[in-house]
């Protein structure tokens, strides 16, 4: 493989920050002291309310932008600006980790599905049989024959993700970073987009996800880690731990009380959208 | 809607012009002759096409050629009606007013006359120039007008990166089209978000200013977007290189087209 000699395979580790600090125009802080170690083949889960600094962690760790404090090492590199100026190192790092925009509609930017597919494996030098190959892997994985001849403006929000998915995963990355992969999805795009990522982790590849979506956290998570209103990691642990912590959850916004009613019995308690039905059945 | 309801007629308007006329491909989509030829050659015909409506002087060869665009009309299964309204509304007509001055430039009188106490000369040589002119304008515009609607947008995009046409003007180009559509969609839903907060008429004056801000809140949409998409780029390996797929395939047909192109520009 072309450039590996800029990483170290030999470590299990792939992530490595330390006391990461990150703000936007200087004044307005998204992380403050950030510390995660990642490693290879590991399926974790960001999760955190609105504004606790979950996509800026994650366009982070895909260097697509730097700390202003502190470290973030991927694969016992330090990424900073100037290491991407090495054209080679930027395209050995891009074919390893794989970004999958919250919204679709900026993933999606070239005349027509099919050519916004082979977009990153054009730019990052793959050969055209290769490229071919993938495609029609992927074409027959997510269905989306139809649409390959199809302007990106013309598709569903599902259609959208995806495509979006579709145009990662034909690089083919090591690492797979998502940001909110089934927001406004329905079930069944949903369960899709879920069962290719237990399938990706299956074949090795790392999973990080940033979601909202309580409900899906226990399958593509083996490790959770909480984002507080601090802007940093607040909790971390196995996902069974970190979803029954009700009093967490609340703290961070991730649960509300519900009131609902069963016939003629009111109910109230916390609303997690895990099975809550079944606790008062 | 109220007939005076001057701003909500504009973006209404516009909106649904901008629609038609840039994201309807349903004639692009016709089984006809142009829609069937591999794009690259017909672009590379078209382009032949053009360049000998730009050098031609003699009136002669400028009907022929816009016999042959109206002839293609025809065979490719665009409405005639369609296709002349279209390429005579805008540029045809205004270049006729452009032209206009020059029918009383000097030469051989044609015709006098008097309009209001001025006498005015129509010369042979001015009507001449005036027709040449608005000949090749209306040629102009018809082919590519004609290439534009039976060609699909991508495709077009896709034969400029073939041809070498630099990646960020074709890039520009595709990312201006698709978020035009973006921006059309948003400008509707914040016109409706704002005609369901304030009823359905909304005043000349407030309305200017609802528009004003419109165009801020898009402005600061768009530099968002810019940023986003760019990462978008960067994150899949983007170094600003040309770089296109091409699974065009050229077939006799397109070859057949391409030698009646150079045919009929040899013979005239």
């Amino acid at each position: 493989m072309a450039g590996c000699g800029y990483f170290n395979f030999m470590d299990n580790l792939i992530f490595e920050l330390n006391q990461v600090y990150f703000s936007y125009l200087g004044r307005y802080p998204a992380l403050c002291g950030v510390d995660i170690r990642i490693s290879s083949g590991e399926k974790i889960c960001i999760i955190g309310a609105n504004g606790a600094g979950k996509s800026t962690f994650l366009q982070l760790l895909d260097a697509l932008i730097f700390a202003d404090k502190g470290s973030v090492c991927f694969r016992g590199k330090e990424l900073n600006e100037k290491i991407f100026t090495d054209a080679k190192f930027s395209q050995e790092f891009r074919r390893q980790v794989g970004f999958i925009f919250q919204n679709s509609e900026v993933q999606l930017f070239c005349p027509t599905v099919k050519e916004d597919i082979v977009f990153g494996p054009l730019n990052l030098g793959f050969e055209k049989g290769l490229i071919q190959k993938r495609l029609e892997m992927l074409i027959a994985a997510l269905n989306i024959e139809d649409l390959l001849e199809r302007s990106p403006h013309q598709l569903s929000i599902g259609e959208k993700r995806k495509v979006a998915i579709a145009s990662t995963l034909i690089i083919d990355p090591q690492v797979l970073i998502l940001d909110e992969p089934t927001a406004g999805l329905d079930p069944l795009v949903t369960r899709n987009i879920i069962d290719l990522l237990i399938q990706a982790n299956a074949e090795g590849k790392t999973i990080i996800t940033a979601t909202h979506d309580l409900h899906i956290v226990e399958e593509i998570a083996d490790t959770v880690y909480v984002f507080g209103r601090q802007k940093k990691i607040v909790k971390s642990g196995p996902a069974e731990t970190i979803l029954t912590d009700t009093q967490l959850l609340q703290e961070n916004n991730l649960v509300h009380i519900h009131r609902h009613k069963h016939k003629d019995k009111v109910h109230i308690h916390p609303h997690l959208h895990l099975d809550h039905h079944g606790e008062d059945a | 809607m109220k007939a005076n309801n001057f701003i909500e007629r504009s973006i209404v308007g516009t909106l649904a012009f901008l629609r038609e006329a840039i994201f309807s491909q349903e004639i692009a989509l016709q089984n006809g002759f142009l829609q069937s030829l591999d794009p690259r050659v017909k672009i590379t015909g078209f382009l032949l096409l053009l360049l000998k409506t730009l050098i031609a002087c003699d009136l002669h060869t400028l009907f022929f050629l816009y016999g042959i665009c109206l002839l293609l009309v025809l065979i490719s299964k665009v409405g005639p009606g369609f296709f002349l309204l279209r390429t005579w509304v805008f540029i045809p007509l205004f270049s006729l007013c452009i032209g206009l001055p020059a029918l009383f430039g000097p030469g051989d009188p044609l015709w006098s006359g008097y309009f209001l106490g001025i006498k005015l000369v129509i010369s042979s040589q001015g009507l001449f120039g005036a027709l040449i002119f608005v000949m090749r304008v209306l040629t102009c515009v018809s082919f590519v007008v004609l290439l534009n609607i039976t060609t699909r947008h991508f495709e077009l995009l896709k034969v400029l990166r073939i041809f070498k046409v630099p990646q960020i003007f074709v890039m520009t180009l595709g990312m201006s089209y698709r978020y035009i559509f973006l921006f059309i969609e948003i400008i509707q839903n914040t016109y409706l978000g704002i005609k369901s907060r304030v009823g359905s008429v909304i005043c000349y004056r407030p309305g200017q200013r609802l528009v004003a801000w419109n165009i801020v809140s898009l402005w600061n949409y768009s530099l968002l977007l810019n940023q986003e998409v760019y990462k978008a780029m960067l994150s899949r390996g983007y170094r600003g290189e040309d770089l296109a797929w091409s699974d065009f395939r050229a077939r006799g047909r397109d070859l057949g087209w391409l030698a009646a192109v150079i045919l009929i520009l040899w013979i005239i």
